[in-house]
């Protein structure tokens, strides 16, 4: 049997032969030196979990993409109001039902007569517009000035306008003296203004007029894309708050499960079984009609910080918070204890236990660090579903309730009008999808970056 | 298989006790009265409620609504048809009917289209076939549901006038169509993800190698191995599909004006009709509940190594 | 000796295998040549990563994208397999030469029986064979391989049998097309000693009865011991050694296998030697020295080592070796015809 295969040669090439295209030197067969060795091994820097996780991200053009357009969103619904001399709840009247990038008739005048002004106050030119302002005292705020006047006389049919750099800074221009949007400047009435208004002066709104109204108009004249951005802010916020919620309450209770194992982790575990085949939305309206006068008592009757802010949110919003303290940390607290179970196994738990350590230290040394992964992916993926669920309750009118505005609460709004005026749902429909979009991107980016299983 | 089935029933029986438990105390606690109108005076709620039995104990109310439910009696509408049983309302007016009608039809659609085009991308995968695919199905799954069936009603309906703006109760198969796209959008573009993702991962499973180490046709590798084993997260997600399916009818049935289930679940607890709360939430819950005792007896079939014998239920 | 013995079932001339990945080509298997005879065992050793696995699935076409075959042939009696068109490749694979794979408990799909699997095996190459016939067969196979109760065993499901159990009818899948080469891809590690020592007993049983040739991958180096008659010893890619199995073990030649030899724990020598680890880690084969990929690694490294890929030599009947250390006496003048004097002789 020995040798059997000895004969069977091994190879095509002719062993024992140095190939002529190596040309040897003298030194060759010295010994090499230990430098000469370690120049030729590739330098392996070894690189954190997080420096490596973001490296990957980093790579994923589509997800970075999605991030770089999801904190476009961040300063379009956080910076935006900043930027534009609208707010959610102003009305305007001579500005309702405008298209995008439409003025008002009324701003048109102004801007015809005073061409860049820092505001104007029309009465009655247009139908929709103001009355009369009666003689008496009033003052007016315009970039932290404050412009106190006293009328003698009624104004009426005349449109009052600030130029904060001019000498007038206020004066009146009335209707009839405008001819071909000019106006005769010996004929307008120049406003004696000082800064501190008299005793009972009351203020007069200016119409803001260098601003057109980007995304047009609702029925009410409020401006549509100072209300877009509103809701996004509405809908991030309440994305981020509910997906934290269920990430404490999840990880808390899957983590105790987990741990504690055995009687305690059978029923925490048929509970969270319970509560996952309840069709949670049919709770959630009930819950929505229900919460909604408790809290407003709550809010009204708190004097504390917590009430106070929370009653700055709205009774929607915070049942909304409380729907998802309720119902929906399941699935968070199912993936945390299947990590727990998992990482219960591994070496170093054993030997934290066999140190003394206490299950509170286990939990927060040990556990909770390694499943940190599969935490962050879970929660980035819940805000959409959050941003979701607030959107589909302000659509059937449960959640964010009016002057407030939600991307949600828009859309329905926009219903009424669909045929008309479709681009009041385009805008806030495609800021919430390109939001939801760009947050599914960065999950799923995020998910391909931590998964420490698709590492190479 | 019987014992199990046996014992899931009992466990769905008892999850229905507890849905009309917690919906009942909610229900209770929505302030106000359902007989609370303008003109009506306290002595005639007070009547009202005796009428109904309102006035007894919140304990006797819930035994009488359990008690009444086992005869399979649902109670009679207080408020809404006032006096007209609450089964007549959902079940002879047609709308349980339309609301099955159309989540089923949802269903089917996302689970005949999104399968396949998830095998598709899968197959196809890093061709353009696949870059499409993904682009329509990731912007499929952020578009809310009621963002999707109002552009479809403005471009089809009102624009391009080929389809119905209101579909009423679905007696053509033009009125379908959106409604049944706007509804089963979402869940047609979250099975193609899904299957794709679950395909991806069973190509590169170990068995599929041994498969073609066998020299089994590549067709049969992944219509044969692949396919089935990528079934199992699919099947597992149609429990929440039937679920979201009926979270959607609400929004789907005001839009396009079908007198569903939905849409009067909304009305009735906007009115504080109580019976019908109550009836609508059992009946829309014990829909999800068969749904996922389906979806579990499939599983079973497509994955022997989940026993239902076995003490896990 | 008969000539049937010396006739060649497999030949792999200068096979060459990379991997298109993003960050460059990495050259998994870097110009590597053997043969093997009609009813021979030849062991493939080498660590993680020196491309044993890819070699063995470039045989059979199951390499995946992005690893692609870019140099050499392997002639399977004489027909070149890599010219092979999907479909006549797909007819070689399972039906002429098979493979077993490392991990039992992942490589039998769960839904399906065993006995399912089986017969799938026979039926994707004999349209043919009824489905009786071709259950009876599964059931002749499972016995063979030692499944008692093989009629009932047949029905049951991957996740009824133990890991043992699953190899077992792994093997029985792979023989059940009467293949003329099995290759095993570490068939033994992820099992149990104990069962390791029945696997390989039941392979050498098998390998006698069935006349099949087999290439037994693997790290394990009692392993080769056991069942093969030649070994060839691969690091980076490369084929640093090769030999009957005898020589490889009491006279190793190159420095890599001397280590790996003495870092692998025996039990049958008298004195208890300490076990001496290779020092250093593989190179990274995206960036390749110019030299001996061993020679960072090398204790005996010289300077030639760091610029030029060895030569082999002959160092034995039927063993040769990848080593500048064999041409320091022996000199280049017999090759290089500059006719040099190589001053490096001592």
């Amino acid at each position: 049997m020995d040798g059997k295969f000895a004969k069977i040669s091994p190879f095509q090439v002719d062993p024992d032969k140095i190939p002529q295209n190596i040309h040897l030197n003298d030194d060759d067969f010295l010994a090499a030196g230990e430098d000469e060795k370690a120049s030729m091994v590739e330098k392996h820097k070894s690189v954190s979990y997080w420096k490596d996780a973001w490296r990957r991200f980093r790579k994923n053009t589509v997800s970075m993409a999605a991030l770089f357009i999801f904190i476009v969103c961040l300063l379009f619904a956080f910076l935006g109001p900043k930027l534009i001399p609208y707010s959610y709840g102003d009305q305007y009247r001579s500005a309702q039902k405008l298209a995008p990038f439409e003025y008002s008739d009324d701003e048109k005048t102004a801007m015809s007569v005073a061409g860049s002004c820092d505001g104007f106050y029309a009465t009655a030119l247009q139908p929709g517009s103001r009355t009369a302002i009666k003689k008496g005292d009033y003052y007016v705020q315009s970039g932290g000035k404050t412009y106190a006047f006293s009328l003698k006389k009624a104004v009426e049919k005349s449109i009052l306008i600030l130029k904060a750099d001019e000498e007038p800074a206020l004066f009146v221009v009335k209707e009839k003296d405008i001819k071909d949007g000019q106006y005769d400047k010996d004929k307008i009435q120049a406003l004696d203004c000082t800064d501190t208004p008299a005793e009972g002066a009351s203020e007069i709104k200016l119409v803001k007029s260098v601003f057109p109204h980007v995304f047009g108009t609702d029925s009410a004249g409020r401006d549509i894309m100072a209300r877009t951005m509103y809701g996004a802010r509405v809908s991030i916020l309440i994305g981020i708050v509910a997906a934290l919620i269920v990430l404490v309450i999840g990880s808390i209770y899957g983590a105790i499960s987990g741990l504690a194992g055995g009687a305690v982790d059978f029923v925490m575990m048929r509970i969270v079984e319970l509560i996952y085949s309840i069709p949670e939305v049919l709770i959630v309206l009930l819950l929505q009609v229900v919460l909604k006068d408790p809290l407003q008592k709550w809010f009204d009757s708190g004097t504390s910080a917590f009430a106070s802010a929370m009653s700055d949110l709205g009774s929607g919003i915070v049942s909304i918070f409380i729907t998802f303290a309720l119902l929906y940390w399941v699935t968070m607290a199912r993936i945390v204890r299947g990590q727990v179970l998992q990482l219960k196994e591994q070496e170093y738990v054993t030997a934290a236990t066999a140190l003394g350590a206490s299950n509170g230290r286990i939990i927060r040394r040990h556990l909770l660090p390694n499943c940190v992964g599969a935490l962050v992916i879970t929660t980035c993926l819940q805000i959409p579903s959050a941003i979701f669920l607030e959107s589909f309750l302000s659509f059937l009118g449960l959640g964010v309730s009016a002057p407030m505005a939600s991307l949600g609460s828009m859309c329905s709004d926009a219903l009424e009008t669909i045929s008309l005026y479709p681009y009041r749902l385009v805008f806030p429909g495609v800021i919430l999808t390109i939001i939801v979009l760009t947050l599914n991107l960065v999950g799923d980016g995020l998910r391909d970056a931590l998964d420490p299983r698709l590492k190479k | 298989m019987t014992g199990y089935i046996l014992k899931r029933i009992a466990v769905a029986i008892l999850t229905l006790l507890l849905i009309m438990t917690i919906t009942f105390l909610l229900m209770n606690a929505i302030p106000g009265s359902p007989f609370l109108t303008e003109k009506s005076t306290p002595e005639m709620i007070a009547k009202a409620n005796a009428k109904y039995g309102l006035d007894k104990p919140l304990y006797i109310q819930l035994w009488n609504y359990i008690k009444s439910y086992l005869k399979g009696d649902l109670g009679t509408s207080l408020k809404m048809q006032e006096g007209t049983p609450v089964s007549t309302i959902i079940f002879h007016q047609g709308k349980f009917e339309l609301s099955l009608k159309l989540g089923l039809y949802a269903l089917l659609l996302a689970v005949t289209l999104g399968i396949p085009l998830g095998c598709i991308a899968a197959y196809n995968r890093g061709t353009w076939i696949d870059g499409f695919l993904r682009v329509i199905t990731t912007v499929g799954v952020a578009i809310p549901t009621f963002v999707l069936a109002t552009l479809l009603l403005v471009t089809f309906a009102v624009k391009l006038q080929w389809l119905p703006t209101i579909s009423g109760s679905l007696t053509t198969w033009k009125a379908f169509i959106m409604p049944v796209i706007s509804l089963s959008f979402y869940y047609l573009c979250y099975v193609a993800k899904l299957t794709r993702t679950s395909m991806l991962d069973a190509i590169n499973q170990d068995y599929i190698r041994t498969a073609r180490a066998k020299g089994v046709k590549t067709r049969s590798v992944i219509l044969k191995h692949a396919l089935r084993n990528s079934l199992i997260p699919v099947i597992t997600y149609l429990g929440p599909v039937m679920a979201g399916i009926i979270t959607g009818s609400f929004v789907v049935e005001s839009t396009f004006s079908i007198p569903g289930l939905g849409k009067y679940f909304v009305q009735s607890v906007l009115n504080r009709d109580y019976p019908i709360i109550m009836a609508t939430t059992v009946v829309l819950s014990a829909l999800v509940i068969i749904m996922n005792l389906v979806v579990d007896i499939a599983y079973k079939i497509v994955d022997p190594r989940i026993s239902l014998t076995s003490k896990e239920v | 000796m008969s000539m049937e013995e010396n006739r060649k079932l497999l030949e792999v001339k200068d096979l060459k295998v990379s991997f298109f990945t993003p960050a460059g080509e990495v050259k998994a298997v870097d110009g590597i040549s053997y043969s093997l005879g009609y009813n021979e065992v030849m062991g493939i050793v080498g660590e993680s990563g020196s491309g044993k696995s890819v070699e063995a699935y470039s045989i059979i076409g199951l390499l995946q994208s992005p690893g692609r075959v870019t140099g050499g042939s392997i002639l399977f009696e004489g027909e070149n397999v890599l010219e092979y068109d999907a479909e006549k490749m797909r007819q070689f694979r399972g039906n002429k030469a098979s493979m077993i794979f490392q991990n039992p408990m992942t490589c039998l799909n769960p839904v399906y029986t065993i006995g399912d699997q089986l017969m799938e095996a026979l039926t994707c190459h004999d349209k043919t064979i009824s489905k009786t016939q071709a259950r009876a067969r599964a059931i002749q196979m499972l016995e063979l391989v030692g499944i008692n109760n093989a009629v009932k065993r047949v029905d049951q499901y991957p996740h009824e049998f133990s890991g043992g159990m699953r190899q077992r009818a792994m093997i029985a899948m792979a023989l059940i097309c009467e293949p003329k080469l099995l290759i095993a891809d570490e068939p033994t590690t992820a099992l149990d000693v104990t069962i390791q020592a029945q696997i390989l007993e039941l392979m050498k049983d098998l390998q006698k009865k069935e006349n099949t040739s087999i290439i037994f991958i693997t790290h394990n180096l009692g392993v080769v011991a056991e069942i093969c008659d030649r070994v060839s010893v691969m690091y980076a890619g490369r084929i640093v050694e090769q030999g009957l199995v005898q020589d490889i073990f009491y006279r190793p030649q190159h420095p890599y296998t001397k280590g790996l030899i003495a870092s692998t724990p025996r039990l049958d020598e008298e004195d208890q030697e300490r076990l001496v680890p290779i020092e250093g880690t593989p190179i990274d084969l995206l960036n390749p020295p110019s030299g001996c990929n061993f020679g960072p690694r090398c204790k005996n490294c010289m300077k030639i080592c760091l610029r030029e890929k060895p030569p082999y030599a002959q160092v034995g009947e039927g063993h040769i070796s990848a080593c500048w250390l064999h041409f320091m006496n022996r000199g280049s003048r017999e090759a290089a015809d500059t006719g040099k004097e190589n001053t490096a002789n001592e």
